[in-house]
């Protein structure tokens, strides 16, 4: 372990003392103060911290990336090629933990260089509201909004396979279903699913003057007296003149309605005029959710509109409620990068494990985009795996598995919308990025360089 | 352990990815290195030494053939725990400093915190780095970079030390230094095998050489015996009268032996090392590394039951009462301590040793000769030795010189 120890610090201090880190570490240190100050979002001090947290982030994680790539490569490339391999791989130190020593050197510097970043971005985040001499509305919306961690409920999606079979089943009388997809299982499967896609996306939309009624369960806010958040999002069928939807939304327990039982958690409601294609939230009393943790959204599309309104399937609606704090979901959140830069050490050390620095730096910057674009890479394939393919089946899809999802876990994602980054969901993160993706590209790292030629033969 | 270094049918055939241009750089090499002795390994450039190190270090795998090293692998930590190795360039982190540089690689052998310290403020004063013990290597020219090297090579104080080129990049006071470091580290009882093509280097300090050529040894021997002219003789004294010169000719010349006579030169490197020793002692500032004679204490004296019979013999032969043995006696070190013996000293030892059972002595000449310092001054080194005076000057009696006739 000592000598793996020695191996770690001794690249470090190469990452600090050919300035490869430096460069990094002036770009942020110049940057985030500049961006603080500068960035301006949607004019509210609520959108400034956005953006602030959200570019500050990204640019860190960029960066770290970048460096955590040029680093774990040269440190094990520039051994070899300088030969300085030559005087340590013959003192009592095994391949194995070179590499490891190689390895945790740069998660070390990672670790380092993330606390500092992270509690530069916290402190100017924390003290935005002070230096923009925010009002007291402005501070009580980013306390609402921003400096919270809030919990994500999705309505509770109705049984819709009964209607899909019945659809299906009608298409096929009517000769509407294409030839050749019953017969084959998988056309079958995919043409099911773009009718189910359909049918819930029916669901979803309101003609004018109809309603839409979205219940939510096991809804369990940490104080009855905070409030509750709907996040929503309009698509149209016709874009209405002003861009805008008009709305009247009932929130609480409608089963007291229905049942015309006496009334013991208070209803609300609100009507509002919102852009569409555009995130919006409306606070609610966390009082109206009833005492086993049920709550309903009606939403009338009113005449005004004169266009059919869609709630988008995968984010048209949600439920928000505060979860934790704002310091531990930031936290959470730079957890996150971190396990994103130890994937990246570990796959720059398996590359320079056997490449030259320039390949070895060709191959991480690949994964690394493709690891961005992961979701369009994903859809993209899933394409083709439609038909029987044994080249996407056994070569394909186990390297698509093996790629990150960087893009659809960005810290951004949480922090901004102050969502919550729980701890099970980022231990689950962990342990798929760094178990089955990290993992057995060290275990091939320490495997190839254990048994590979460390010198060249000179005649 | 009879052998330190051994091969079996060594071979490295190199090919090109394609399997084209098959290149034999060692050839069914068979090498032997017995313990304790100073190896010489020669051969021009191309002849497949390095490339033999590599594979007795594992840094390249042979491609037919074995080659134990300290009886084991090579790639075994508990294997290269006792080597030094210095190879051909002395590939250090140029970021680091010499002091750092000696405090990584003692860490790589779990030596304590407080041996380790002690060990590098040795070795860098063995080495004359002391002075810029706190500069980055990157910053050091190719000779103080070398002295780093073999800094590091030692910090282990290793049983075997592979050097490459060890003098390559050195200048002749730093050349000199390393080459009694070997001696010393020989009386010692470390096995070195000498890499070079430097062939004065080797001939002044090994005890047996080999010659390489195209991956394969084409001479192997003790170096005396590979260089003796057996059919020439040479006389060497101080200085003659002419009548004596007269009567040495005609006798020559009774002979029909064809001869050269003149006064002997002294080496270049001899004279050079002077120069700059007179410059130190008048305190001249230099930037660069400075000379040192001193071994460093913790690099270990052999204990095995050779190193013990020549301690004792020393200590009857110093036991004589002389006015110079005590005068220069360690007052600070009571312990007795393994006496450090050439392999000529030990040979007069032996031949002293054969004395008392009334053999004759009959002084033959030996491969680590003394020189005289002067020409009109006899030669008493191996007796002062023995009687404990103090040993010439390292600069100015070195093993190997010889006065030309």
């Amino acid at each position: 372990m000592r000598s793996i120890w020695a191996v770690a610090v001794n690249t470090v201090k190469q990452a600090l003392r050919l300035k490869i880190a430096a460069v990094f570490i002036v770009l942020l240190f110049v940057l985030l103060p500049v961006m603080g100050l500068k960035m301006t979002g949607d004019g509210t001090l609520k959108g400034r911290m956005q953006a602030f947290v959200s570019y500050g982030l990204s640019l860190t994680t960029l960066l770290l990336a970048l460096l955590t790539i040029f680093t774990a490569a040269y440190t094990l490339t520039s051994d070899v090629k300088d030969k300085q391999v030559y005087t340590v791989l013959t003192k009592p130190i095994r391949r194995f933990q070179f590499v490891l020593g190689k390895l945790f050197g740069v998660i070390l510097l990672d670790a380092g260089l993330l606390v500092l970043f992270s509690v530069i971005i916290y402190s100017i985040t924390i003290l935005l509201p002070t230096l923009l001499h925010a009002d007291n509305d402005q501070i009580a919306q980013v306390r609402n909004e921003f400096f919270t961690a809030r919990a994500s409920l999705t309505p509770v999606e109705p049984d819709i396979s009964e209607e899909l079979n019945q659809a299906y089943n009608k298409l096929k009388q009517d000769g509407e279903v294409p030839a050749g997809v019953d017969e084959n299982p998988i056309a079958r499967r995919n043409y099911r699913d773009e009718l189910a896609r359909r049918i819930g996306l029916r669901k979803r939309a309101a003609v004018v003057g109809e309603e839409l009624l979205w219940e939510f369960n096991n809804v369990k806010p940490e104080d009855p007296n905070q409030d509750l958040f709907i996040r929503f999002k309009y698509d149209v069928a016709v874009n209405p003149q002003d861009l805008s939807i008009y709305s009247k939304w009932v929130i609480g327990d409608v089963r007291q309605l229905r049942l015309g039982t006496s009334i013991e958690t208070p209803l609300y409601s609100l009507e509002r005029k919102d852009l569409i294609r555009t995130f919006h939230e409306f606070a609610v009393p966390a009082d109206a959710v009833a005492h086993d943790g049920y709550l309903a959204l009606a939403f009338l599309n009113v005449p005004l509109n004169d266009t059919v309104v869609i709630f988008p399937l995968e984010d048209g609606l949600e439920l928000l409620y505060k979860a934790d704090t704002f310091t531990a979901n930031f936290i959470r959140a730079v957890l996150l990068i971190f396990v994103r830069l130890v994937f990246l050490a570990a796959l720059a050390v398996f590359a320079g494990s056997f490449l030259s620095f320039p390949v070895a730096i060709l191959l991480c910057l690949s994964v690394f985009t493709m690891a961005n674009m992961s979701g369009y890479i994903g859809e993209s394939y899933h394409v083709v795996g439609a038909q029987p393919n044994g080249l996407y089946s056994y070569v394909l899809k186990p390297l698509i598995m093996l790629l990150p999802e960087f893009d659809q876990v960005s810290p951004s994602k949480f922090l901004v919308p102050a969502r919550l980054l729980s701890w099970s969901a980022l231990g689950w993160l962990s342990f798929t990025t760094v178990c089955l993706k990290a993992l057995p590209l060290v275990i091939m790292s320490l495997l190839i360089f254990t048994y590979r030629e460390i010198a060249k033969v000179i005649v | 352990m009879e052998y330190a270094i051994e091969t079996f049918s060594l071979t490295k055939i190199f090919s090109d990815w394609w399997g084209r241009n098959r290149v034999v750089a060692v050839d069914g090499l068979n090498l032997k290195v017995r313990t304790n002795e100073v190896y010489g390994f020669l051969g021009p450039n191309g002849s497949g030494k390095t490339t033999t190190l590599k594979m007795l270090l594992g840094l390249l795998h042979p491609t037919k053939g074995k080659a134990l090293i300290l009886e084991g692998d090579a790639t075994d930590p508990q294997i290269n725990r006792r080597i030094g190795f210095l190879p051909e360039e002395s590939y250090l982190y140029k970021y680091l400093t010499a002091r750092e540089t000696l405090d990584f690689y003692g860490q790589l052998f779990k030596l304590p915190a407080r041996v380790r310290k002690m060990r590098i403020e040795a070795l860098l004063d063995m080495v004359g780095l002391k002075a810029v013990a706190n500069r980055t290597v990157g910053t050091f020219s190719k000779g103080m970079a070398r002295r780093i090297g073999l800094a590091q090579a030692l910090i282990n104080d290793p049983e075997l030390l592979i050097l490459d080129e060890p003098t390559t990049g050195l200048d002749p006071i730093g050349t000199r230094q390393i080459k009694d470091l070997i001696i010393e580290l020989a009386k010692r009882g470390k096995t070195v095998l000498l890499c070079s093509h430097l062939l004065a280097d080797v001939e002044d300090v090994c005890d047996r050489i080999a010659i390489l050529y195209g991956g394969r040894i084409q001479a192997e021997g003790n170096v005396r015996d590979l260089l003796r002219h057996s059919d020439k003789t040479e006389i060497t004294t101080g200085r003659l009268s002419p009548a004596a010169l007269e009567k040495i000719k005609q006798t020559l010349a009774e002979e029909r032996a064809e001869y050269t006579i003149g006064s002997p030169l002294d080496k270049l490197e001899t004279f050079f090392i002077n120069i700059v020793a007179r410059a130190q002692q008048q305190a001249v500032p230099t930037s660069g590394a400075e000379s040192r004679t001193q071994i460093s204490d913790f690099l270990s004296a052999k204990t095995d039951e050779r190193a013990r019979r020549e301690a004792i013999l020393n200590q009857l032969v110093s036991a004589s009462p002389s006015d110079e043995q005590t005068a220069t006696t360690d007052t600070q070190n009571t312990q007795p301590q393994p006496a450090p013996a050439t392999p000529a000293d030990e040979d007069l030892l032996n031949r002293l040793t054969e004395q008392v059972d009334s053999k004759p002595v009959t002084m033959q000449p030996t491969k680590a000769k003394p020189e005289p310092a002067t020409s009109d001054q006899p030669d008493k080194s191996i007796l002062d030795e023995l009687t404990g005076r103090p040993l010439p000057d390292k600069k100015n009696a070195h093993p190997g010189d010889s006065a030309n006739a």
